[in-house]
């Protein structure tokens, strides 16, 4: 039965079937936490001021761009860096970003779990011993540094210029990582919960699955956006593995807009809020999923 | 019941005996991608460092020349020194921030929604338009100095050596913070209720309670938060390389940009395989550091994990 | 439990599916790119993208496909650094487009060196006709060893000191003729408020080119030609400590903007500084017209900007009309693309990039041909700047490619990593010649 803390509600509606407590101390709680709410309010100003910079850039002209001062709205109001971003199939990058990051992301998630698992349970086993050490060896690798190995890898498997050329090396590298947190958190399950379904007849992959699986979410759930954040993210593997425009991925088509002697900022700005619409959108509908997700349940 | 570590009643971790063969072949197809596109470019880098190559030519191999090159350069004692900083100083902007974010944000009911998804637009961010828009109000003769018409504000942000590095690191934290708060927030919702009413009967005031009973209660997340901001930002490289390229001079020079230098624009590619195998030391010294600190501790250890 | 029971499907239902879906999506194509130099059925050429040369690079290898329907080429554009970073990267893997851009020099001695680019000298022989309409001062960034390895293209960029018409008016003072009135500026400038020099530090090639400017005006181009041929601390000619010594005295009398070691020349706000009449003047290359063109609103139609050869020094050996810069773009071929491929290029080489469209092209983008004879098609509102930049370049007794791309990549990388250090006043004069003499010849 998870709980909540501290204040006057509770989020009842956030984590259906929980029993719902309310403090019955509110005004002192309420009075509470001067720095955590200062600090927050400063922090949504931060945040607020770029992006408001960004959109308001969006829609100014570029040759109008550094003569105004950069924070006043635009004076001539204009939608044609949307339309230049469009008309270079904005959409299109943004599809290729997707794929890449989804068929990355959950792989490599998936597969990682079931190492950090299999490391975990394996305790004495000199082989899994062996795996765990050479995953930590990938922790730290610069991808400049084995960018031209993986090119001549992804030349002889003949998948130049495709998109799986991007979503394997990027699995690769999210394992060490990954199976570094979810060994870290699997490791502190106790033993009589393997135990007693162990006595229940349940296989390992069952208990994979059915005890592991729920028991690790918050991990799993910190490990898929951080992978995500990274591979979405990612220029030098689209740059290097990709060549026609219709495999860009979003950075390499922000990168576009620099031409050989300058940036076009309000292109770039016009198509920043443009590809980041869809995903606020998505969080803002998966956002209460993803907060149950990283509040761990057991014995419901 | 904390998150980030598995809730129930802290027994014996889960090490020992029972069910063990059918465990190996789980880790089998991490270990095949991992070994081809991880470990084998990684032995390839590594045989690399003993050769001297340009980049477009013939590869010589060349024994301990390039090691020889790479150690005596002082310039990579710098970008050692840089990237630690860096990194002790984002952890520790980052980190207490987040905590009290979280911790905020965890209890403040008003507007919760709303300013829930206004935090977490800077991580929605590619790094890419990160970079470029702080790369624009950073411009010290058309960025928020002009712009705001404050004095205090048309500071040379990114090109004065003593700057460079805290905006670069306030930069990298705009990124994260949010992310690591959600984190952060998730953890601290979980801590019971009742653990701070019976505190408060005992007198505690909110500072206490926050140090005595947020802060142990969260600390498996906190280790889990600061592996990734510790291990990420070893290879942390676009944000840095936009914004000052690694200067001014080499003020912001890290061991990654260090890399890049040598390799992909001196054409010094035995030099910086080397830099490139020294990174993957320290992060693997790194990492058995974070696993003796992350682990149970020693009870698995001496399993011989 | 039924709640994680749902997740759980879900999630691995979720996970199926999108791994499906993306091996679809993703096997869209396999092998190498067929527009790579290794195929058989197009030669690749790649070239950096965006205004003003995208389009005329585009409309060149259309004219040519339309001309000559049994071959084709395809081109590839990247963005400058990306550029730089995806040659280098297909060139070390055997995987070079069949024409390679580049800005000849010490980048083209290296794939030289590397046997990675074909030796032009006898074709140029062979077609003497095209050879003729080339401007000969560009030849020099060609050749490597007195073989020539590469077509001059696209336009001659030398350096130029531009300046705020308007601002000068405003403080009531002359542009000027040498270095001492430079000097003599400086102070006037900074009393108003106003930058003497924009200049875009964080770029660094953007510093060297004072180092340029001043070297050979003091001392002539023997000094930097010894640093060239490789002799033996050939930096440790006192007319070079001179001029450090001159550019951390300008750097110390504060004539660049402040801030200018985190402005970039890629984002224009070196530009962006002279047309709003932050700063007074700016030595930068000949393209900057066409962006003070473009993003300045009517600055240069109502005639606000003007441009100058750097002035001499008094007193100095060089030539006042010598000038520095890209004395054009180049073109090579791969030795690895095949021969029917070569082929393709070379006569993609002798017909379309030497024909008139290719010169109106440029001229129109505001740039000066590396072709000759672009005299009579220098008309209209930028007329007297295009005429301007054509005697500068065809005047100059010595067109001094830009250091950074003569000097080998080692070389050039330590150059402008000491050239920042020294605009940052963190080495001294004599640390950055013992530096730059460590690495002669490399």
């Amino acid at each position: 039965m998870t709980t909540t803390i501290k204040v006057a509600d509770t989020p009842a509606r956030e984590t259906p079937g929980e029993t719902s407590r309310v403090s019955k101390l509110p005004n002192k709680l309420l009075r509470m936490n001067w720095t955590g709410g200062g600090f927050g309010w400063i922090w949504l100003f931060l945040v607020m001021v770029p992006i408001y910079w960004i959109v308001i850039t969006s829609f100014k002209t570029q040759a109008n761009y550094f003569v105004t001062n950069t924070f006043a709205p635009p004076s001539h109001l204009t939608f044609e860096n949307y339309k230049t971003v469009i008309d270079n199939e904005i959409a299109r990058y943004f599809l290729n970003s997707v794929i890449v990051t989804a068929g990355a992301v959950v792989p490599a998630v998936i597969i990682s779990f079931m190492a950090a698992y299999a490391i975990i349970r394996g305790i004495g086993s000199r082989w899994l011993r062996w795996m765990n050490n050479m995953f930590l060896m990938g922790l730290a690798i610069p991808l400049q540094a084995v960018i031209i190995p993986i090119y001549l890898i992804i030349i002889r498997l003949k998948l130049y210029d495709s998109l799986l050329a991007l979503i394997l090396p990027s699995i690769a590298f999210a394992i060490p990582l990954s199976v570094l947190v979810l060994s870290n958190f699997i490791r502190d399950v106790p033993r009589e919960l393997f135990e007693s379904m162990h006595m229940d007849g349940a296989t390992e992959w069952g208990i994979l699955w059915r005890l592991t699986f729920p028991l690790t979410r918050p991990a799993l759930v910190t490990v898929t956006i951080y992978n995500a954040l990274g591979i979405w993210n990612g220029f030098l593997l689209p740059l290097v593995l990709t060549q026609s425009p219709e495999k860009r991925t979003i950075p390499l088509a922000l990168v576009n807009f620099q031409g050989q002697f300058g940036v076009d900022v309000p292109a770039i700005t016009a198509s920043v809020t443009l590809t980041t619409i869809p995903i606020i959108l998505l969080y803002a509908i998966g956002r209460r999923q993803l907060l149950s997700g990283l509040t761990a349940g057991f014995g419901k | 019941m904390t998150s980030l570590a598995p809730p129930a009643a802290r027994g014996k971790p889960s090490t020992g005996a029972g069910g063990r063969s059918g465990v190996a072949w789980m880790a089998l197809p991490a270990l095949l991608m991992f070994l081809a596109f991880g470990l084998v470019p990684l032995i390839g880098v590594l045989a690399l460092s003993f050769t001297t190559w340009d980049g477009i030519g013939a590869i010589h191999a060349s024994g301990l020349t390039s090691w020889r090159a790479a150690l005596s350069d002082p310039g990579l004692l710098h970008a050692l020194w840089v990237t630690f900083e860096i990194m002790a100083i984002s952890w520790l902007v980052q980190t207490p921030i987040s905590i009290l974010i979280g911790v905020f944000l965890a209890a403040f009911k008003k507007y919760r929604g709303f300013l829930a998804v206004l935090y977490f637009v800077p991580l929605l961010l590619s790094s890419a338009a990160i970079s470029i828009t702080f790369k624009a109000l950073l411009d010290p003769n058309f960025g928020i100095g002009a712009g705001f018409g404050i004095g205090v504000l048309k500071q040379d942000w990114l090109g004065d050596p003593r700057l460079a590095i805290g905006v670069l690191i306030f930069v990298v934290s705009w990124q994260y913070i949010p992310f690591h708060t959600l984190i952060y927030q998730g953890a601290v919702r979980q801590i019971p209720v009742s653990m701070y009413e019976a505190s408060q009967i005992d007198g505690a005031g909110r500072i206490r309670q926050f140090f005595s009973i947020t802060l142990p209660q969260i600390k498996y997340t906190i280790i889990t938060s600061s592996t990734l901001m510790v291990v990420g930002s070893l290879t942390f490289f676009d944000l840095i390389y936009v914004l000052t390229g690694g200067g001014p001079g080499d003020s912001t020079r890290t061991l990654a940009l260090e890399m890049y230098q040598k390799g992909f624009m001196a054409n010094l590619m035995g030099p910086a395989s080397v830099i490139a195998v020294i990174l993957v030391l320290v992060g693997l010294l790194l990492a058995q550091l974070l696993r003796r600190l992350g682990g149970r501790g020693d009870e698995s250890m001496a399993e011989g994990v | 439990m039924s709640h994680s029971n749902l997740s759980r499907r879900n999630f691995l239902g979720l996970a199926v599916g999108t791994a499906g879906a993306a091996a679809l999506a993703a096997c869209g194509t396999s092998g190498p790119s067929t527009a790579s130099g290794s195929s058989k059925t197009a030669a690749g050429y790649w070239s950096l993208s965006g205004p003003p040369g995208q389009p005329i690079r585009q409309a060149a290898v259309d004219r040519f496909n339309k001309a000559n329907p049994s071959t084709k080429i395809t081109a590839t554009f990247f963005q400058n650094d990306a550029y730089k970073q995806k040659i280098k990267t297909a060139i070390g893997a055997g995987q070079a487009p069949t024409m390679i851009w580049g800005w000849g020099g010490g980048g083209l001695k290296a794939y030289v060196d590397a046997n990675q680019v074909v030796d032009l000298t006898d074709w140029f022989g062979q077609n003497a006709a095209v050879k003729q309409k080339l401007l000969p001062s560009s030849f020099g960034a060609a050749t490597v060893n007195g073989k020539i390895y590469a077509i001059p293209i696209e336009t001659v960029q030398p350096i130029v000191l531009f300046y705020n018409k308007k601002v000068f008016d405003a403080v009531g003072v002359q542009p000027p003729q040498s270095y001492g009135d430079i000097l003599d500026l400086i102070p006037k400038f900074n009393a108003k408020g106003i930058a003497p020099f924009s200049l875009g530090g964080q770029s660094r090639w953007t510093n060297m080119m004072w180092l340029e400017f001043l070297l050979d005006r003091q001392a002539g181009p023997d000094a930097f030609n010894n640093v060239f041929a490789g002799k033996a601390n050939a930096w440790s000619d006192p007319s070079v400590l001179e001029m450090l010594t001159k550019v951390q005295d300008l750097v110390k009398a504060k004539a660049f903007i402040k801030g200018f070691s985190s402005i970039t020349a890629d984002s224009n706000a070196d530009q962006a500084l002279l047309y709003t009449g932050k700063a007074a003047m700016m030595v930068h290359g000949s393209w900057s017209y066409g962006i003070q063109q473009a993003n300045g609103g009517d600055f240069v139609k109502s005639g606000g900007l003007g441009w100058m050869n750097f002035p001499g020094i008094d007193g100095g050996k060089g030539d006042p009309t010598d000038t520095v810069g890209n004395p054009g773009q180049y073109l090579s071929i791969s030795s690895k693309s095949s021969a029917a491929d070569q082929a393709v290029a070379k006569k993609f080489f002798s017909t379309t990039l030497i024909d008139d469209a290719e010169k109106a092209g440029w001229v129109k983008s505001g740039g000066v041909p590396v072709l000759t004879d672009s005299a009579s098609l220098f008309t209209g509102d930028d007329a007297q700047y295009l005429k301007d930049m054509s005697a500068i370049a065809s005047g100059a007794k010595v067109f001094a490619q830009s250091w950074d791309q003569a000097l080998s990549p080692t070389v050039a990388e330590t150059l402008l990593d000491n050239i920042a250090k020294l605009f940052q006043l963190q080495v001294s004069p004599q640390q950055w010649v013992d530096s730059m003499n460590g690495v002669i010849g490399q």
